[in-house]
């Protein structure tokens, strides 16, 4: 059968009103053996009820003997009697107290220990710092049988308990001095209203306070057994936080991981393709290098004929070429090289010129229009590769844009650059993929169509422009079709 | 919530500043006056007892008015008036016939003044605290009158209302009033806002047995003094609890008007 605290308080009353009626049938003196008895009801209620029921039991006894010890002190005076009877009440005033005072602090004890259970576990909840801290200053207010508890957490930016943090009040003091505190009365009820406040602390750091507000008493026992949840609650919070940062970092570490993993996997599909691109675009000149070469060796030909037969092998080599070149240079872009230059201060006009003009005599389909400040700046560059990156800009512009459309080159002198914009009015790059055609083997969307190319031109021409410290980008040109801008830092 | 939410509120000032020390001087003086008179027989004994007992008695009140006001409050009551009417309703009892009803006059001035003195919570008596504390007091009277009626040979008797009213009105509107707004609502408020319950209520219990021991109108045989300190100390405790469970003197001026009501049903008790 289970003692619950309404069977331990009727069994202890039964247990007096029992000894009372056998000592008064008994009619014994206050000296008698029996009234030992008394121990046992005050020992019974001190166990289940603490301090105060102990003394409650003390009272009740000393009600109930109290008869007997009077009679005595009246009937005979201070007799040796009486002092016992006396004495036997102040033995069980001072035994409900002691005892009750030793199972209150085991009882605390126990309470300590279940209360940090359930704070480690609230703390222990993958939830916001802010709602962490609610909940788990509900549960304190719960477990330490208190009015209110509240927490500071983040020098006052987490709040639990109150609103905001007022910086002249007792959790702002204990936060700076890092010392508990204790007010007897906070003045701010009709009854006394004791405040504890703690730190929690963690090693030597001070991440945060509680405090702990009752209507009524809260025993220098009780403010200890605070400061060491106090500490024992900062631990377990730090250690929380630890968890939720390991956590989180994780968490990114997944996304990381997988947003490069479906990059490896897009980069895998791009050189596969690539592969095959490759392939195509170096067996074409190939086979028409095979083919002419057949041609000379087993048939004979005209002089002119065979001019324009070895200007197109020409062609066909230069092609050849480029690809190997754009092969060797992404080569060195992948193992994170710069590519190889050759800088010396050239004047970037002729080299404009002569590029247009190539494109004017070759493409005769479009119109290639040049539109140059008369004296540009000079600029430190390698001639060879600052050549190919404008082929390879009004080479492109060309490929994508309709026949009979015009191309229009620029170079413009500005604020220690030198600009050259390269326009096209072909339909365009989408604006969500504009940054990624300077990446390698990436092409537009049904650019394969508008004619062949590996993917690489574009990375080369960034490669070599960031190389020279400049910089190229593409915008959508007025109307339609695509601006391409390359930026190069001039010679003061 | 006060810890994080508000301003430190300054330390409290010593426990018995804001007495009024001018007003007390002034009533001992009349009380050890009385003293005098009545031993010298110059006044009739009727007006020199209820001079002591009035200036005595205004003296508590007074000191549980100037404490238990609010600490702020734009218009205190004066304690010089609260001793005004305890010693008013001591010398109309005293000189008038069927005066007794002057004692009246004070609990009926603090229920005026009741919202202007909040430690004495007359405003907030919850019924339930007040009959536990009649309770309470009942059952401290009751086992007086066995204890009595068992040891020491005293009857208990039925005295008529003529005979009842006025000590009910001595005991409600100057004695219990008097003794509970003082060592209660005022002291024992003061003392357990720095003190724990046990330090507060040990003084306030010593105040009270003080208070009753040293008045020269109780009895002062070595039985009665026992009988008085394990009675009174039983009450004051009681209220004391009664008063932190309540925040009101109310509670404990009911258990105190029934015990002293028990009381009051001895025979040969004066």
């Amino acid at each position: 059968m289970t003692l619950t605290p309404g069977r331990t308080a009727l069994l202890a009353t039964t247990l007096l009103i029992v000894v009372t009626g056998a000592l008064a049938i008994a009619d014994v003196s206050p000296s008698t053996p029996w009234r030992h008895l008394y121990l046992a009801p005050v020992v019974l209620i001190a166990v289940r009820f603490g301090v105060a029921g102990g003394l409650l039991a003390a009272l009740g006894t000393a009600l109930a003997f109290g008869p007997f010890v009077l009679r005595e002190i009246e009937g005979h005076g201070p007799t040796r009697a009486a002092a016992e009877g006396v004495l036997t009440l102040v033995v069980l005033a001072v035994s409900g107290a002691v005892v009750g005072s030793l199972a209150a602090g085991a009882r605390r004890q126990r309470e300590r220990y279940e209360t940090l259970r359930a704070a480690q576990r609230a703390l222990a909840e993958p939830a916001p710092l802010g709602r962490v801290a609610a909940r788990l200053a509900a549960l304190l207010t719960r477990r330490l049988g208190v009015d209110a508890a509240g927490l500071v957490l983040d020098e006052g930016h987490v709040v639990a308990g109150a609103d905001t943090l007022d910086p002249h009040s007792l959790a702002a003091h204990v936060l700076a001095r890092r010392r508990a505190v204790f007010v007897a009365d906070t003045a701010t009820d009709v009854r006394a209203r004791r405040a504890v406040v703690v730190p929690l602390t963690s090693g030597r750091e001070t991440i945060g306070v509680l405090a702990v507000e009752r209507l009524g008493d809260v025993s220098r026992a009780e403010r200890h057994a605070l400061i060491g949840l106090g500490a024992a609650i900062g631990l377990a919070l730090d250690n929380a936080r630890l968890a939720a940062r390991q956590r989180r970092f994780a968490e990114e570490l997944e996304e990381k991981v997988e947003v490069a993993t479906a990059r490896l996997a897009v980069m895998d599909r791009l050189k596969s393709d690539f592969v095959a691109l490759a392939s195509h675009e170096l067996r074409t000149p190939l086979t028409a290098l095979q083919g002419f070469s057949e041609l000379l060796a087993t048939r004979r030909f005209a002089p002119d004929e065979v001019r324009r037969l070895a200007d197109i092998m020409r062609g066909e080599i230069e092609r050849l070429g480029r690809i190997v070149s754009d092969f060797l240079d992404l080569a060195r872009l992948e193992r994170g090289l710069p590519p190889a230059l050759r800088r010396a201060v050239v004047d970037p006009a002729p080299l404009i010129a002569a590029a247009v003009e190539l494109f004017r005599r070759t493409r005769t389909t479009h119109r290639v229009e040049l539109d140059m400040d008369g004296a540009l700046p000079h600029v430190d560059a390698d001639s060879d590769a600052l050549d190919r990156v404008l082929k390879n800009l009004i080479g492109n512009a060309l490929k994508y844009s309709p026949p009979g459309s015009c191309v229009r080159v620029r170079a413009r002198a500005a604020h220690g650059v030198v600009t050259v914009d390269v326009e096209d009015e072909g339909p365009g790059i989408p604006a969500e993929e504009r940054a990624r055609v300077f990446e390698p083997y990436y092409r537009v969307r049904d650019a394969a169509a508008l004619g062949p190319g590996t993917g690489l031109g574009l990375s080369v021409v960034k490669s070599l422009v960031e190389a020279h410290g400049g910089s190229v980008r593409a915008d959508a040109a007025p109307g339609a079709g695509t601006r391409m801008t390359v930026t190069l830092p001039a010679v003061p | 919530m006060y810890s994080i939410a508000r301003p430190c509120a300054p330390l409290p000032r010593a426990l018995l500043s804001d007495a009024p020390l001018p007003l007390l001087v002034t009533l001992g003086v009349l009380t050890a006056g009385a003293g005098i008179l009545a031993a010298t027989e110059i006044v009739p004994i009727a007006l020199a007892r209820a001079l002591g007992a009035g200036g005595a008695q205004g003296a508590l009140l007074a000191s549980a008015v100037a404490w238990a006001a609010a600490p702020n409050g734009e218009s205190r009551p004066a304690p010089a008036m609260a001793a005004l009417v305890v010693l008013a309703g001591a010398l109309g009892a005293a000189l008038v016939p069927f005066g007794e009803i002057a004692y009246l006059a004070a609990p009926l001035w603090l229920w005026r003044a009741r919202l202007r003195l909040p430690g004495l919570g007359l405003a907030r008596a919850r019924m339930g605290l007040v009959a536990a504390g009649a309770a309470f007091g009942a059952v401290l009277g009751v086992h007086l009158l066995v204890t009595a009626s068992l040891t020491l040979g005293y009857g208990v008797r039925m005295p008529t209302m003529t005979e009842l009213a006025p000590w009910l009105a001595y005991d409600a509107g100057a004695n219990v009033l008097t003794t509970e707004a003082c060592f209660r609502g005022a002291l024992f408020d003061r003392a357990h806002r720095r003190w724990p319950f046990a330090a507060a209520a040990a003084l306030v219990t010593a105040g009270c047995l003080a208070r009753y021991l040293v008045d020269p109108l109780l009895p002062h045989s070595v039985e009665v003094a026992a009988g008085a300190v394990f009675y009174l100390t039983l009450l004051s405790v009681g209220n004391c609890w009664l008063y932190w469970r309540s925040g009101s003197i109310v509670p404990g001026a009911a258990a105190a008007v029934v015990f002293f009501a028990a009381y009051r049903l001895l025979r040969e008790v004066p």
